[in-house]
């Protein structure tokens, strides 16, 4: 069966605003995943969390250098545009990417002004299973006292993030997506610290 | 031939496009985000912001509260219960405890909200710092630079006119430490409610055309000086002449017959919860 633009999307977007509202508060989008008919070549929690929020007025960027087939199907499902990385609303990463590329990738998004914070990139992220054991610890608003996550990102990439947040409230905020039909989501707001160097 | 209207009112283009500005408001609390405000079936300044976050929120198996000033069954909640019952059909409810989304006028319900539930409040006046600087895109300015002067000298000013701040509602707020919030027109008396709420609190301006968000557990100081700490309503030694209760937002009414003054819960439905109860209580005893 296909995935049903209006009430699966819904419901995606419902577990992404549970997620961003609370950091480190893992979703499972089970029941809509499995209505993906199309192989994307990607996680399907991946491409929902991208087809919730991507349309003909935003712009995404996939950081593979190989994935054209993916940048077309994007576009043809959603109507957003391919953009730079400079440029794009979404930046799309896969697990496959090189780290350097990410990291690249990073230091270049946008991230808002002082008086249009909102204009900065989301990025949407395929990670490796997440869980909530505790290779980082998160603390901010949306979180009671502290919480665990674990998205199997290197300490390089966090060290990065740290230097495109500390500006607040300029800054990018991510969701990660991964192969079990789980997403979690990191606001700008949220401070993650590594608790062991891999 | 009458189309039947779209799930939700809305085409997925624009509950896209406030989805987006819906997460970035999460993302950086307190902060105004512009949103392409649509144009509803009810006029601008009568809870369309609400309404389009709401909107852009339901799902079919969502259950619906809408109050206006606390009460349940007053004209505005009604409209906007019934265009978004008869575009979803989704359940709607007066039972706090029972609602997924709570869509509200100017009160924050008294039964404490859930970590499940969504508060979306509807907002007139976004911009706190609006009566001081009519130029949006000065006020813009003013916050990218953290300048709230203007917000402090208005409580100041009040204070010096009438010896304390007279916000009677819509007092401004430190959000996160960051931002200077216009909470909506909900008395003092709620402010406290939003700091380190379970629930996330959404507000939408429909007219101003601005979607801004609380996280659930973050810091919401209600903005007041160390000589002049903020208070909140007091109805000391006040109960509401229905259900009885205290410690709660009272009505102040005038008694038509006796032109006495008379208090009385806001929350129409807690009332009626009370009432209920006490009167349940009162059967079985009678039967026992």
């Amino acid at each position: 069966m296909a995935i049903d633009q209006i009430h699966d999307l819904q419901q995606v977007y419902r577990k992404l605003l549970h997620s961003m509202s609370r950091p480190g508060t893992i979703s499972s989008i089970e029941q809509e995943t499995k209505q993906v008919d199309v192989d994307f070549g990607c996680a399907d929690s991946f491409i929902l969390s991208a087809m919730v929020l991507l349309d003909a007025e935003v712009t995404f960027h996939v950081l593979s250098k190989n994935r054209q087939d993916l940048i077309e199907k994007i576009s043809d499902y959603t109507s957003a545009r391919c953009a730079s990385v400079k440029e794009a609303d979404f930046i799309l990463v896969l697990q496959e990417d090189e780290e350097s590329d990410v990291l690249e990738a990073m230091a270049q998004c946008k991230i808002g002004n002082l008086i249009d914070p909102q204009q900065s990139a989301t990025w949407i992220i395929e990670s490796a299973v997440l869980s909530n054991e505790d290779a980082l610890v998160l603390t901010g608003p949306g979180i009671e006292t502290a919480a665990h996550l674990s998205t199997g990102q290197p300490f390089r990439f966090w060290q990065a993030r740290d230097s495109r947040i500390k500006e607040y409230p300029m800054g990018i905020d991510m969701i990660f997506a991964d192969g079990s039909s789980q997403i979690a989501c990191l606001p700008r707001t949220v401070s993650a610290i590594p608790m062991e160097v891999k | 031939m009458r189309a039947n209207t779209h799930f939700a009112f809305f085409d997925e283009g624009s509950k896209k496009e406030i989805r987006r500005a819906t997460l970035k408001a999460v993302a950086i609390p307190g902060y105004q985000v512009p949103f392409a405000s649509r144009e509803m079936p009810i006029a601008r300044g009568w809870g369309t912001g609400g309404l389009q976050l709401t909107l852009s929120l339901i799902g079919k198996t969502d259950v619906l509260k809408v109050i206006d000033q606390g009460a349940d069954e007053s004209v505005n909640a009604v409209s906007i219960k019934k265009l978004v019952q008869e575009t979803t059909g989704v359940q709607v409810t007066d039972q706090t405890e029972e609602a997924d989304l709570i869509q509200s006028r100017h009160r924050i319900p008294e039964i404490p909200l859930t970590k499940d539930q969504i508060l979306v409040l509807q907002v007139p006046m976004p911009e706190p710092l609006r009566p001081v600087e009519a130029r949006e895109y000065a006020t813009k300015r003013m916050h990218s630079e953290d300048d709230y002067s203007g917000a402090w000298l208005m409580l100041f000013e009040q204070i010096v006119k009438y010896g304390k701040t007279a916000t009677a509602a819509d007092h401004p707020v430190y959000v996160n430490g960051r931002y200077v919030m216009a909470p909506s027109p909900i008395p003092r008396f709620d402010n406290p409610k939003m700091h380190q709420s379970e629930a996330l609190i959404l507000l939408g301006a429909g007219r101003e055309k601005k979607i801004y968000a609380v996280p659930p557990y973050t810091a919401v100081e209600s903005l007041a000086f160390e000589d002049y700490p903020f208070a909140v309503e007091s109805f000391e030694g006040q109960e509401c002449r229905l259900c009885g209760s205290a410690h709660i937002f009272l009505d102040e009414l005038i008694d038509q017959k006796t032109g006495e003054t008379v208090y009385q819960c806001n929350d129409t439905s807690y009332c009626m919860e009370q009432l209920n109860s006490t009167e349940k209580a009162g059967v079985e005893n009678s039967y026992a």
